[in-house]
């Protein structure tokens, strides 16, 4: 079975947001949302003694999703191939999986009412192309494959090449998105940009077996209600991050 | 990518039957999309060219029902290879921007107040054609300028050369490149070209000379260079900010800014005294050696550390890494090279430094060009015209390309009616409110018209100025000539062709030229009915098919970027008057300018006040691209960089907003301050093409600041006419005081 991973190389990437726009125009992401995006450090250093880097966000399909044990419906699955997938015919819109998730890679589509994010281009996939992302990158940064497969570029760089995913001791989920890079840089992103503490509303457990038949259930205007809630304290609680 | 071929194969046999390419709704199933991919599944593939920046990426339209879906990058173009940028991923945006101009508009009210009616093509074009054919009568051809930009004025150059007029200038030359191919032509021979022939993908060490590779970003080169770098290409950024490229750099070389001169000297010194030249390669190729090496004697480190503010060692240690890696040593040429006004003389010592390194024509360093045969019309002689050019290519400016002409010098010619009074101006692709400084004398020039015409996509500045405005099609809805790119290690030709019909009642370019060569009685510089039979007569000596050419977008031919490629040649490589590289310039000598390059001190900031620097996003193009839905929320303004003591000691905060005042009293509109540590302390940093004017642009207008309305004074090239533009001084006005 493949185990799907996708890895940033930081010393070709250069930023320019090709990868953030071709996904965008994929998968119809509404103007002010991504699946994907790159976020530049800030510069750190004294001049002209100085550092700065990349981060390229996207759901990083963690090996122990928090999103998944967040989703009151049963929406957003893991596959065998360890991508996190959203089934959008089952997705409540009720945006719990947007507050697990450590990376916040995940957002309510305001068209739709469900939530998205990265799903590694399963369909691109499928029929043999590379996610978008990867196809346009014009550093070839980024590189997407199988970890099982031991010719695979990832495989080298995960295994031998030294590439990192982004995680403390705090937030231990296992990502799938890796960096590569100098280790100034690997520094600096894990400093800029780390994970965060999954916000679970109840416990995982709780919601399976008491609130999920009542979830099921109201589907609607209490969730729809919430999620706007959660969404606007979501957007706060990005500024205060990048702050 | 198997889908995508099989469909443009399909395409394929519907031109083979005489169909012709633009969009015909084919019916092809699109597997492999998720069911009700937008709406439908009717989706064909056009190869075509992107135009969000000059490049000319390969690209793929996805098209159903007549509407353009998505753009990927087309995987059969030789240069780009299928990657976009960000730019050209937000294509679609262009062309269904609300805001594009979408029919002809006449002027109704006064000069700037934006007041037009709406008119025919018909009307249009018949005022368009009188307008001029009174001009010729009253004033002469030559009274009529031009200013285009880009692939899609083609078609109407040809047209304005008929008509008889010499006055053509675009803003590549003059507020760009110009000072760069002067100065290369000078030492190789031949200019640079655009891609420029930088083999970055095989150096060993990457020099940027202010070069921001990465924010500047031009696919192919973008992908070079990256390459280049993870297989262990070392790289110098000079630079005065810590640009994205100064991240990745092995030597970070935050120069004062206008002392690039004096570093490059000290560089030659160094090579020179060290031994670290090419010796063989300058024996075999260069002359002027020994007058260089005299010349450079006394430029040691030490003279140039308190000039330039960086480390005598410093300077000693990246010319050793250059001599250490010559000759696989891109001592990049830059590409916006109008800086300070000896902007030639600067580009001269960068092609002497090339030269040294032996870099020119090796693996590693500069490739050379490889000619393709070109078709061409047998057209009558354009008319030669007496009073000869106004801008004064070829004369007050000795070196100026008559190719590109001298937009400024269009500008002077216009407001002091020397050489001869010019009377109209014909603006197409071009926004000459941003693209040439000084804006008050444009505009001053502007007032002096009698007729001011403006073919455009988008209703920028100058719209608002024009007398009649002409709605040209979007890259995604026309044809244009071929591109033929022979700097290219594979050099290939490359079509732009409609994806869709266009929109409203917009015209392509070739219609345009072709509708007024008949008005005007011009029809015999147009032997061609429609731009298939152009481009059937343009490839016919390249041995191409043209179907297979449209249905993959572009042909490669094979390339021979290497001296070593050419060793069994007759005659020269080097192009100049000695047929040698030319380190000591007889031709600088015979017109009295310096033959070899000297570094003169630049104007220094006045006590108070920042030198204003200037560059790109990767996400904008100029001034083009900020009312695009896409690319205005990745970056809907610019910020401004300072440093952050001096943003500390001026009583400055991060994110707050200032106006920048410069020394003739103009003021920017508000922008938002970055307090950063990645600016040197004389100097701030905004990236161009922001704070727009035109309110029709209704997502870009008054969003950020723009550098080129602070441009009140530059410093002319005297011997290309270029507008250096990093002369502008300004101070920090807090937004709250300045009102």
């Amino acid at each position: 079975m493949a185990r799907f991973a996708m890895v940033t190389d930081l010393r070709k990437c250069v930023g320019c947001q090709a990868c953030t726009v071709a996904c965008s125009a994929e998968w119809d992401v509404p103007t002010g949302y991504a699946r994907t995006h790159v976020r530049p450090t800030q510069i750190s250093g004294t001049f002209p003694n100085l550092v700065s880097s990349v981060y390229v966000a996207q759901c990083n399909h963690c090996d122990h999703p928090p999103c998944v044990e967040a989703c009151p419906s049963g929406a957003t699955f893991q596959s065998e191939s360890g991508v996190v997938q959203v089934d959008k015919g089952v997705c409540i819109g009720c945006g719990f999986c947007v507050e697990a998730c450590p990376y916040d890679a995940r957002y309510i589509n305001p068209a739709t009412k469900k939530v998205d994010k990265c799903d590694f281009c399963m369909a691109r996939v499928g029929r043999g192309a590379q996610p978008a992302c990867v196809a346009t990158c014009t550093a070839h940064a980024k590189y997407f494959g199988d970890l099982e497969d031991h010719s695979s570029d990832v495989f080298k760089m995960v295994f031998q090449g030294g590439a990192q995913g982004l995680q403390t001791r705090a937030v231990s989920v296992g990502p799938n998105v890796y960096y590569v890079g100098r280790k100034e840089h690997l520094d600096l992103i894990r400093a800029s940009f780390p994970p965060r503490q999954p916000r679970l509303p109840v416990a995982g457990e709780a919601w399976t077996r008491v609130l999920k038949p009542l979830v099921l259930a109201a589907v609607g205007a209490t969730f729809a209600g919430q999620a706007v809630a959660f969404f606007t304290q979501l957007r706060k609680g990005e500024q205060d991050f990048e702050d | 990518m198997t889908h995508g071929v099989s469909r443009r194969r399909f395409l394929g046999t519907v031109g083979a039957v005489g169909a012709a390419v633009t969009a015909a709704p084919t019916e092809v199933k699109a597997k492999g999309r998720p069911p009700g991919w937008r709406g439908t599944d009717r989706v064909e593939k056009i190869a075509t060219n992107c135009e969000m920046c000059f490049w000319r990426c390969g690209v793929l339209a996805e098209v159903a029902d007549g509407r353009v879906l998505r753009l990927e990058g087309n995987p059969d173009h030789p240069l780009t290879r299928g990657r976009l940028c960000a730019r050209g991923n937000a294509g679609t945006q262009l062309l269904y921007d609300p805001d594009r101009l979408k029919w002809p508009l006449l002027r109704t009210g006064a000069r700037g107040e934006g007041k037009f009616k709406r008119i025919s093509w018909d009307e249009a074009l018949d005022v368009f054609a009188s307008k001029l054919k009174d001009l010729r009568q009253a004033n002469g051809p030559e009274s009529v300028a031009f200013f285009p930009h880009g692939l899609a004025p083609r078609f109407f150059s040809t047209l304005m050369k008929a008509y008889g007029t010499p006055n053509s200038a675009e803003p590549s030359f003059a507020q760009c490149r110009g000072p760069r191919e002067v100065g290369y032509a000078l030492t190789f021979g031949h200019e640079l070209g655009s891609p420029e022939p930088v083999d970055l993908e095989e150096a060993k060490l990457i020099v940027l000379i202010g070069s921001h590779l990465g924010e500047n970003v031009f696919t192919s080169q973008i992908t070079a260079f990256a390459e280049g770098l993870s297989r262990g290409a070392k790289l110098i950024a000079v630079d005065p900010r810590f640009s994205t490229a100064a991240g990745k750099a092995d030597w970070w070389l935050p120069i004062r800014p206008g002392t690039d001169i004096a570093l490059l000297l000290a560089w030659m010194n160094v090579l020179i005294a060290e031994g670290l030249c090419d010796r063989e390669y300058i024996a075999t190729y260069a002359s002027g050696f020994t007058e260089l090496a005299a010349h450079v004697r006394d430029f040691t480190p030490e003279w140039a550390q308190p000039i330039t503010d960086l480390p005598a060692a410093r300077i000693r240690e990246t010319a050793r890494a250059m001599g250490a890696a010559k000759p696989a040593v891109v001592v990049h040429p830059g590409r916006h090279a109008t800086w300070y006004g000896d902007d030639t003389q600067r580009a001269r010592a960068m092609a002497i430094l090339t030269a040294l390194l032996g870099s020119w024509g090796r693996k590693g360093g500069i490739f050379l060009p490889t000619p393709v045969p070109k078709g061409s019309f047998d057209l009558p002689s354009f008319p030669e015209s007496e009073r000869g050019r106004a801008d004064g290519a070829g004369t007050r400016f000795p070196l100026a390309s008559e190719e590109l002409g001298v937009t400024n010098g269009l500008v002077d010619a216009t407001l002091s009616a020397q050489p001869y009074p010019i009377k109209a101006w014909i603006v197409y692709g071009q926004n000459v409110l941003e693209s040439i400084p000084q804006r008050q004398r444009t505009l001053q020039a502007i007032e002096k018209l009698e007729f001011l015409a403006v073919v455009d996509v988008m209703p920028v500045e100058q719209i608002n100025y024009a007398d009649l405005v002409l709605p040209e099609a979007t890259y995604l809805e026309r044809y244009d000539p071929p591109t033929i790119v022979e700097t290219a290690k594979t050099p290939f030709i490359s079509v732009r062709q409609p994806a869709c019909e266009p929109l409203f009642e917009s015209k392509p370019g070739w219609w345009i030229a072709k509708q007024m060569a008949h008005r005007l009685g011009l029809d015999a510089w147009f032997p061609w009915e429609t731009p298939e039979q152009h481009l059937a007569q343009i490839i016919a000596p390249m041995g191409i098919n043209a179907l297979e050419l449209r249905n993959r977008g572009a042909v490669a031919f094979p390339g021979r970027p290497y001296l070593e490629d050419r060793a069994a040649d007759a005659g020269t490589p080097f192009d100049t008057d000695s047929g040698r590289i030319e380190l000591y310039s007889n031709r600088l000598k015979e017109i009295g300018a310096d033959p070899l390059p000297r570094y003169t001190p630049v104007v220094a900031p006045p006590e108070g006040h920042f030198r204003l620097i200037y560059g790109r996003a990767p996400v904008h193009s100029f001034a083009r691209s900020q009312n695009n839905e896409t690319l205005n929320a990745l970056m809907p303004e610019n910020e401004l960089w300072v440093q952050a003591r001096s943003a500390r000691a001026l009583g400055f905060n991060d994110g707050e907003r200032v106006r920048l005042e410069n020394v003739d009293g103009v003021k920017s509109q508000p922008v938002r301050l970055k307090a950063t540590e990645g600016i040197r302390d004389d100097c701030v940093y905004m990236v161009h093409g922001f704070g727009h004017r035109s309110k029709g642009l209704r997502r870009a207008f008054g969003r950020g600041a723009s550098d080129t309305e602070l441009m009140t004074r530059v410093s002319v090239d005297p011997l290309m006419g270029g507008t250096g533009m990093r002369v502008t001084f300004v101070r920090l006005v807090k937004e709250s005081a300045s009102r």
